[in-house]
């Protein structure tokens, strides 16, 4: 279960922190703001579909992780990393010719990471790690 | 790198799920291995070999010998 409580409580956390961001713009949100808040909904639906997938698994019997998941998370963890630098360089740059707000810019930004991250995750489940 | 995991889970009339139970993975790790999609660690081959009542080098075929470089 220590492995599936972190997930929920991340995902509750993320999930009430956005709806009192939307609660207290009025419930209007920009064209930027309103695919923020989509990519934030999809992140927190992939959060609690891990969380609940986690479950079934001790359910039957299998462990939550193992040498191969781990393997994954690792492998997606060190590429995001590197391709979140180039992000952010493309951030910057994209800052500098633009006049897109800082928090814009910030939330695009970590909203990115995460998306690359997941992207990657999702990537090596499908192709596996036969270098890895 | 090649593997015999499917022959000789047939051969002992093992499921991917006993099999993954037996060496504590998730069924999944195995599917990806029988696919060659994954090359496991020395302890999870040997974990595996010995699962299926065979030595290493009957399970797994390196890439030298199986021509895949």
């Amino acid at each position: 279960m220590k492995k599936i409580i972190p997930f929920l409580v991340v995902s509750i956390l993320v999930l009430g922190t956005t709806l009192l961001w939307f609660m207290s713009s009025g419930f209007s949100v920009s064209g930027v703001e309103a695919w923020q808040f989509v990519i934030i909904i999809l992140l927190v639906a992939i959060g609690f579909y891990v969380a609940f997938s986690r479950l079934r698994r001790v359910n039957r019997g299998e462990p939550v992780e193992d040498e191969f998941s781990k393997k994954i998370l690792q492998k997606a963890s060190s590429i995001s990393y590197y391709v979140s630098l180039y992000l952010w360089v493309a951030m910057i740059f994209v800052n500098d010719r633009t006049d897109m707000d800082t928090e814009v810019l910030l939330g695009t930004g970590i909203l990115g990471m995460a998306v690359i991250w997941v992207v990657l995750v999702v990537f090596f489940k499908v192709k596996g790690l036969k270098n890895g | 790198m090649d593997n015999r995991i499917r022959e000789l889970r047939a051969r002992y009339d093992l499921t991917q799920e006993e099999l993954a139970k037996r060496v504590g993975v998730r069924r999944e790790t195995i599917v990806f291995l029988e696919k060659g999609k994954y090359n496991p660690s020395l302890k999870l081959a040997y974990d595996i070999s010995r699962a299926l009542k065979s030595t290493i080098e009957e399970v797994f075929v390196f890439a030298e010998e199986s021509g895949d470089s």
